[in-house]
């Protein structure tokens, strides 16, 4: 640790702010008027700019590509070698794969008063949605992830499909990802199902086992004849697969299944998307054509696309009492974001900030979403191919529910920011690692810190003011571009002309109220208190507390 | 009791019994809803001599009237109406969009209303739609029954399914003859008796004497000129206007007949933390040969000395340079530089008028398109320029409201006639700068002196919203544009306006159509002629009575002596979406949380009132 607290020797034109690596592997300016405070684990390439022979001012120096929406541009001095050490130091740190060094979150030896790592326990959360039943069992065929190496190691499944039955489906589902259960409705029992793309391939191959597999699965809902299918890709994008070996269900194969194309794209183009939007918002906001160059970057049609198809997905089970599977190619990025979407509109339990903390780590964490390879962390290579904001996208999604329906979720806009902050920034180990066996090898929880102990030992910040606990209610968000809106105060934050309105003001306000009104209450309540000693019989005031406090209290 | 059954000539009911008793059922809830709380015939004898005006029918204003081709009066028992209604009734259906059911019942017309009387077994209510409020009307038949849809001026869309194709044609065009009347002594605030409310109520909140008295707390270098008295200055202008000590009666009259309209350079505002002022005019007649006015040169040197020796001044000209340099070919122009030294000009060109217009219509169509694939979305709203034009007015008045904050400078602020864009620019200053303003009882004044009594022509810019057919003649959007910047204000400042979005919203729609007087014709000039103080209740006693506060108020606001900056970056700039998609979101989820809000202030207030009553309950010693 002593290692990291080194000041690096270096002097900023202009300015004298002395960065420096602290005990948190963040990079931190002090300065009279700047703090800037960069956890280096938000870097994704660091570049020398200029050359012993520039000139000009800011021409020499460091330029570092931050992974949320930030690039930093250090001007130095041209005299001594300080650029030289700050850029080892700097790409040591940030890169640690590629120096055999740990991830930060190995190190860091914060401690909590809550156990983040408490939070998820696969076996109570199906216990809350009323499984195992008549219908559904719990199995451990997964245990030491030998069916499939990026499922969790346990698994819900129908009950009338035998252990071997799972291994032969498996055998016909890309990377072993067979359907199961994620999710199931409390009165009608109809259920979302995740699996990964059929391997039909050009031959247009069937497997007898897969197609009686998901009859099974219809049949343990008895309310409708077909079992609904929705594959999150564009229906060209399915059949192309087709020639790397994958596809889709068709209908020859499946007659009790109907099949619906989402139309959502793959990584690469919501990567390219992404990327439209950071050079539309950073430095400068593209001031003359804002709304056409929003519209070019095609972000915010990504953002209807996926929540289109999670209302559709929550719609044919809530209303259409139709069981659901949902698949895209490998089952790990649209399908999650489909299946966490849907249960957030149908299930008000993953509303609470805790909930939400369990959606995560269920939809996302356990079942595989490849954070390590969609966000890189601690690898130099940004270009990797394998990187795409999955995740942000539907954290993005969340955030416009939350705009639509203020009084729904139990946390605020502070929750979500600070979840994508630390995606990136490797303190936690909550996002490390692609699936649940490579944590196991690591063991994670017990080396690192969960993100979600630094939440709750503080849930107060992330509190939603005006949430209102509602059982049992569906939001179906209206997903028309009318009513999406960029998220200004996460894309645009760092924009220097940008004033950040932090917390919320009408949050703020809304507090100060209530702590108004709880004094108030305490007030009369001792007033009364007072009354009715001096009254020798209280029952003659009229404005003793027992009369006067239900008054008072009708709205809690 | 005349006035419903001459309305309703050839109903179609086929049994008499039924017809009286329907009628009857109306005529109560008619008086129940405070519309017939007195008949045409009682208000045309309305006594003159209540009018809070000195000499309301001087030999010169008889004259004026004339020249202003007033409506006829209605005559005793209101027959010009009843000849415009085809049909008094017909069954129909009504449609009001999504999230409200439809209406089943009889229809009926009425001098002023659209009526539909539900059943005797229905449980809703009587529902209501001033003609007025009517912008455009679109009739198809089929079969034996037709459709009606009406576009509104609020932006509202109504399908009515009528039964009966006769009926049908005879309803549409009784609408479109009664909607489109454009006398303003037979529309309906004239007849408009609300219960619980006092014909005069509320007219005198605002008088320029009102706000006079604050200016003079502030400075002595201003006084209150009644140059105008008469309209003669300045038709345009209120009877008292606010103008520099320093400058007499006779310099004024001779500065009017130097700007167009008469509009000479009066105050806006004073702004005391810097001791500078904001005032407005008109564009000053120079002309293609360069004309000066020494008055009106003496009357802006004047300001600057009134307000600190050595202060500057800032010319805010709406218009591009080019414009202000061909506005003299016609006889207008723009203060010459040698003329008024220590002022400086800059030209901040706004849109206005016709393409002004053409914005709001384009936005309102793109809003109500829900067909269209909506991929374009973003670059179709972009393409309508009304976020564009909205950027433009608060960057203006950034601007004129930066000069006197910072720069310590006074600020004169012009375009062509002074009425629309110059309103604009000085009441969005005043509510960047002056924490009273932003009060609800600040904000009502503000809209009253610097739109009402500042003579923007309201019954020319509002004749039409966004749906009308017909041509555009004078309709522009401005005050709307300036309820959209208050909006956004609001939006960036949350905490900071005592009013919510509710207000805007009435504003917008008592602006196009309303049952009170307040923004009635073009100047207060033509108020006085058609009476509309003595014979009309005003918008104000209407909104501030305690039942509608909730609807208007915002909860959470604290007082902010500071002034207010909004951040004019296109990200920070929003499509007001509770007016512009107000018919077509699904409300409810929005407007839980402000329920919440409201909840917790109005328990608290509970809580605080009752708590005076416990310690006067408790007994002596």
């Amino acid at each position: 640790m002593s290692l990291l607290r080194g000041l690096l020797g270096m002097e900023l034109i202009g300015i004298s702010v002395r960065p420096f690596l602290d005990f948190q592997e963040r990079l931190t300016l002090l300065d009279s008027a700047l703090i800037l405070d960069v956890p280096l684990g938000v870097i994704s390439r660091i570049e020398k700019m200029g050359g012993a022979t520039s000139r000009g001012e800011n021409s020499y120096g460091l330029d570092i590509t931050c992974k949320d929406m930030r690039n930093l541009r250090f001007a130095l001095k041209q005299e001594g070698h300080s650029r030289r050490d700050m850029f080892e130091i700097l790409t040591r740190h940030a890169f640690p794969l590629a120096h055999s060094l740990p991830i930060f979150a190995f190190l860091n030896e914060e401690k909590f008063n809550v156990d983040g790592w408490m939070v998820y326990n696969p076996v109570e959360e199906y216990r809350r949605q009323g499984l195992p039943n008549h219908h559904w069992r719990i199995t451990f065929i997964n245990k030491c992830y030998e069916l499939c190496d990026t499922y969790p190691s346990l698994l819900v499944v129908p009950y009338r499909a035998s252990d071997e039955d799972l291994r032969r489906v498996a055998t016909f589902r890309s990377r072993n990802r067979i359907p199961v259960l994620s999710w199931i409705h409390p009165e009608n029992k109809t259920v979302i199902v995740r699996c990964s793309q059929p391997l039909v391939g050009m031959s247009g191959k069937r497997n007898k086992d897969d197609e009686k597999y998901l009859d099974v699965i219809r049949e343990t809902n008895r309310q409708i004849s077909k079992l609904t299918i929705y594959d999150a890709r564009p229906n060209v994008n399915a059949v192309a697969n087709k020639a790397t070996g994958g596809g889709y269900e068709s209908d020859d194969a499946y007659h009790n299944a109907e099949l619906f194309f989402l139309d959502i794209h793959n990584i690469h183009v919501m990567r390219e998307s992404l990327k439209k939007v950071k050079d539309i918002v950073y430095p400068n906001v593209e001031e003359s054509h804002w709304l056409s160059s929003l519209e070019s970057t095609h972000w915010l049609e990504h953002i209807k696309l996926v929540l289109t198809g999670a209302i559709q997905v929550a719609d044919k089970v809530s209303s259409g009492k139709s069981s659901v599977l949902v698949h895209c190619s490998d089952g790990w990025d649209r399908t999650a974001q489909l299946t966490s979407l849907a249960m957030l509109m149908l299930d008000s339990f993953y509303r609470s900030i805790e909930g939400f903390e369990i959606l995560v780590q269920k939809e996302w964490i356990s079942f595989g979403h490849k954070f390590a390879s969609r966000i890189g962390h601690g690898d130099k290579n940004h270009a990797d191919a394998d990187r795409s904001p999955i995740f942000l996208q539907f954290i993005d999604c969340v955030w416009q529910m939350s705009k639509q329906f203020p009084t729904a979720f139990e946390f605020n806009e502070q929750f979500l920011i600070t979840i994508l902050d630390h995606l990136y920034s490797c303190r936690f180990g909550t996002f490390l690692y692609n699936c649940e066996s490579a944590r196991e090898r690591q063991k994670v929880t017990e080396r690192t810190v969960s993100l979600w102990s630094l939440i709750n030992s503080n849930k107060d910040k992330f509190k939603n003011p005006f949430y209102t606990k509602e059982i049992n209610r569906v939001l179906y968000p209206v997903a028309s571009m009318r009513h999406l809106e960029l998220w200004v105060n996460y894309y645009i934050r760092w924009n220097p002309r940008i004033k950040q309105q932090q917390p919320n003001p009408v949050e703020q306000r809304y507090l100060e109220l209530l702590a108004l009104r709880d004094e108030y209450i305490k007030r009369l309540e001792e007033l009364q208190l007072a009354n009715s000693a001096k009254l020798s019989d209280p029952s003659t005031s009229p404005s003793s507390p027992s009369q006067m406090m239900p008054h008072v209290q009708t709205h809690f | 009791m005349m006035f419903f059954f001459l309305f309703s000539v050839s109903g179609n009911a086929s049994n008499p019994e039924f017809k009286k008793k329907k009628n009857s059922e109306c005529l109560l809830r008619l008086r129940h809803e405070g519309l017939l709380n007195s008949c045409p015939a009682g208000v045309a004898s309305c006594p003159a001599s209540s009018c809070p005006f000195r000499s309301p029918r001087s030999p010169r204003l008889k004259l004026l009237e004339s020249a202003l081709l007033l409506g006829p009066r209605p005559t005793a028992g209101g027959m010009e109406f009843s000849e415009l209604i085809r049909t008094g009734r017909a069954q129909a259906e009504l449609l009001r969009g999504p999230g409200a059911p439809p209406l089943r019942g009889t229809l009926c017309v009425t001098g002023h209303h659209l009526l539909l009387s539900p059943g005797p077994q229905a449980t809703s209510d009587l529902w209501l739609l001033l003609l007025r409020s009517v912008d455009s009307i679109e009739k198809r038949v089929a079969g034996d029954s037709g459709t009606i849809t009406l576009r509104c001026k609020d932006l509202r869309v109504l399908q009515l399914d009528i039964e009966g194709v006769e009926a049908t044609l005879d309803i549409a065009r009784s609408i479109e003859a009664l909607s489109s009347l454009e006398s303003v002594i037979t529309s309906f605030p004239f007849f408009y008796r609300p219960k619980g409310l006092r014909l005069g109520d509320a007219w005198h909140f605002h008088p320029p004497e009102h706000y006079y008295k604050r200016v003079a707390r502030e400075t002595n270098a201003w006084r209150l000129s009644e140059v105008n008295e008469d309209f003669s200055v300045c038709p345009s202008y209120p009877r008292a206007v606010i103008v520099p000590r320093a400058v007499d009666d006779d310099a004024l009259a001779r500065s009017a007949r130097f700007r167009q309209g008469g509009r000479f350079p009066m105050l806006s505002y004073h702004h005391a933390p810097s001791g500078t002022v904001l005032l407005r005019s008109s564009q000053p007649l120079t002309g293609p040969q360069k004309r000066r006015c020494a008055e009106d040169e003496e009357l802006l040197r004047a300001v600057l000395a009134g307000a600190r020796p050595g202060a500057r001044g800032f010319i805010v000209d709406t218009r591009s340079a080019q414009a202000a340099k061909q506005a003299r070919m016609t006889g207008g122009g723009t203060e010459a530089k040698a003329a008024y030294p220590g002022w400086k000009r800059l030209h901040r060109p706004m849109e206005r008028g016709r393409p002004l217009q053409e914005s709001f219509v384009r936005l309102v169509e793109a809003c109500g398109d829900l067909e269209q694939s909506m991929d374009r979305w973003l670059s179709r709203l972009e393409g309508c320029r009304w976020l564009a034009h909205v950027k433009e007015a608060l960057s203006t008045a950034c601007l004129a409201a930066q000069g006197m904050e910072r720069e310590g400078a006074c600020i004169l602020v012009h375009g062509a006639e002074g009425t629309d864009s110059t309103l604009l620019v000085t009441s969005l200053a005043q509510l960047i700068l002056d924490p009273l303003s932003r009060t609800m009882t600040g904000f009502q004044e503000l809209v009253e002196r610097e739109w009402i009594q500042a003579g923007h022509p309201f019954q020319l810019r509002c004749a039409h919203s966004a749906f009308s057919h017909a041509r555009p003649k004078h309709e522009a959007p401005t005050f709307l544009l300036f309820l959209d910047c208050v909006w956004q204000l609001g939006r960036q400042f949350p905490l900071s306006l005592e009013f919510g979005e509710g207000l805007l919203l009435a504003l917008f729609e008592h602006a196009y159509a309303s049952p009170f007087g307040t923004f009635l014709c073009n100047s207060e000039k033509e108020r006085c002629l058609c009476e509309v103080r003595t014979r009309t209740h005003s918008l104000w006693s209407g909104l501030n009575q305690p039942k509608e506060q909730r609807k208007l108020r915002n909860p959470l606001y604290v007082l902010n002596p500071l002034a207010i900056w909004p951040s004019v970056e296109p990200q920070s700039l929003r499509l007001w979406q509770g007016l512009f998609l107000r018919w077509t979101r699904p409300p409810e989820p929005s407007e839980a949380a402000w329920e919440k809000v409201w909840q917790i202030v109005t328990d608290k207030e509970k809580t605080e009132g009752s708590q005076p009553t416990v310690s006067a309950s408790e007994p002596q010693p």
